[in-house]
């Protein structure tokens, strides 16, 4: 090439620009499109007969006073160059891979750099190049949509989908600190399903399944608020952690619960005293003036759990630590 | 070691507190969000130093992320904006508002990190050649992970150089988080620096 004639070089970069897998826009000083290469008509839908000689912002007005207009006035006044990612500038251009997206109005992921160029004899020009990183924003997508499945088979209970043990354990922890920094009280349910061993010796394992299951949704629903969790603890024990919740509060949630479960209607004929499948509920609060450590108040809730089993069952009974 | 006068500091320290406003409310326009930064103090040191400053005292010590860009023209620098590798990804995280936090950034996350460090470098850069009236050119970012040593190695930079330190404090949704930005000069780019202050100053107080 170094001994080609100029016209011959031209056409071929002119070839070489048209060739090129990535949009490429070049803007003079008063900001108007000098270049607009093969790559961009083809997913702009405008061609380069209509875009050359118009000013960028007129072409595109979508991109005034956004991070592309801040960009370009890096490059032509400042001399800067500037990188604009696709994770925090979401699509700028209005790019569609093919007419289905057109409809569907799904962009073309962008990752954009826009250069200062100089040129020889004339003011600073300014190129906007920009790349279709759509294949990877899939992949990392895939990534973490599995990073969160595996992430939640880890903390959940395979068989009621509530949380399991272990992420009961890490949230009694970081709620017991958060409780002792911020003053505000914290309550633990310890919940267990009455007479549930000759529940599943009369009615086999399946049916056992199946009732804690029932047990375990219907307690969710009447938990409301997102920091409340309710997990798995033990075979047909369950344990609600409730934050900012005082005594009071805990016993309302506690008696809400009782009877969520007794409304349910599962026939037990096992049962001591009552037709139906029903629970008994320790209540435990966080005493704030004394210092408590975690088990102490799980040791509560579960004392108070004995003491409603020893009451009859089908109640909760609150225990102070 | 080279120093400034306090009144060539004082001056430094204005000029950089101006490019990270202008940083902070660029990157606040991104995220639709309230962002502060602020430089409240730097400081002349050699390589060795900056990297005993930037690498924690821990020796289990987690890595360093910085993103590099090269500038030359009024003053010839290379520019690294450098966090902890946990801070690093803190920040990206609350920039793009991500819910499922992997432990590495991720390539999309990496070049976010770039932009970040390209907004910042800059303004800071940029508001320095508006003040020298000097124009600097600058090269696109590039995005390093490592100890500090191996990121100013991996940018370029002679071990015998001067590290012209600046601490960041990073202000994101009631989180404060401190990174660094280091230009590495060599001596010319002292000198060229240290006399484009002191123009600076005379203009301001009307002596030129």
């Amino acid at each position: 090439m170094p001994n080609s004639p100029p016209e011959h070089r031209l056409r071929l970069l002119q070839s070489v620009l048209s060739a090129i897998s990535m949009g490429a826009i070049v803007l003079n000083p008063g900001r108007r499109i000098v270049l607009w290469n093969s790559w961009m008509q083809q997913y702009s839908g405008v061609t380069a007969e209509q875009a050359l000689d118009q000013p960028f912002l007129a072409m595109l007005p979508e991109l005034q006073g956004g991070r592309v207009e801040m960009a370009i006035h890096q490059a032509l006044s400042n001399n800067f160059p500037s990188l604009l990612s696709q994770t925090l500038n979401k699509a700028p251009f209005p790019l569609y891979a093919n007419a289905l997206a057109v409809e569907r109005q799904e962009r073309i992921q962008q990752a954009i750099e826009v250069t200062p160029i100089a040129v020889a004899g004339a003011e600073r020009h300014c190129l906007i190049q920009i790349n279709d990183v759509s294949i990877a924003v899939g992949r990392e997508k895939l990534l973490r949509e599995q990073a969160l499945v595996l992430r939640s088979q880890t903390f959940a209970d395979s068989l009621t989908g509530i949380a399991n043990r272990r992420h009961f354990d890490v949230a009694i922890d970081r709620e017991h600190r958060r409780a002792r920094r911020s003053g505000q009280p914290l309550s633990l349910l310890m919940i267990d399903i009455d007479h549930f061993k000759p529940y599943n010796d009369h009615y086999g394992h399946q049916k056992g399944d199946q009732c804690l299951i029932r047990v375990a949704a219907a307690m969710a629903a009447i938990l409301k608020r997102p920091c409340d969790l309710m997990a798995r603890y033990g075979g047909e024990e369950f344990g609600i952690i409730l934050p900012d919740t005082d005594l009071p509060q805990a016993q309302r949630v506690a008696e809400a619960l009782r009877s969520a479960v007794q409304e349910l209607a599962i026939p037990h004929g096992r049962h001591s005293n009552s037709q139906h499948v029903t629970v008994s509920i320790g209540i435990a609060t966080l005493d704030l003036d004394t210092q408590h450590d975690i088990e102490m108040l799980i040791g509560a809730a579960d004392r108070a759990l004995y003491q409603a089993k020893h009451a009859g069952r089908n109640r909760s009974i609150s225990c102070s630590t | 070691m080279f120093a400034l006068t306090e009144l060539e500091n004082d001056a430094l320290i204005e000029i950089f507190n101006i490019g990270v406003g202008q940083a902070a409310a660029s990157m606040s326009a991104i995220v639709d969000e309230p962002v502060a930064m602020s430089v409240p103090s730097i400081s002349f040191v050699d390589r060795r130093e900056a990297a005993r400053l930037l690498d924690s005292k821990d020796p289990e010590a987690e890595r360093i992320c910085g993103v590099s860009q090269h500038f030359e023209g009024a003053f010839d620098t290379q520019a690294i904006l450098m966090f902890p590798e946990d801070k690093s990804l803190e920040i990206v995280r609350l920039m793009v508002g991500e819910a499922v936090p992997l432990k590495e950034l991720t390539e999309m996350e990496q070049e976010a990190m770039c932009e970040i460090g390209n907004i910042i470098l800059n303004s800071c850069v940029g508001t320095l050649a508006n003040i020298f009236h000097h124009e600097l050119h600058g090269s696109l970012p590039q995005y390093h992970v490592g100890t500090s040593d191996e990121i100013m190695n991996a940018s370029g930079s002679q071990p015998d150089t001067v590290v012209l330190m600046l601490h960041i404090d990073f202000v994101l949704e009631r989180h404060q988080i401190r990174g660094y930005v280091a230009f590495v000069l060599d001596v010319t780019a002292l000198h060229d620096l240290k006399e484009q202050i002191n123009r600076y100053i005379a203009r301001a107080m009307g002596q030129e």
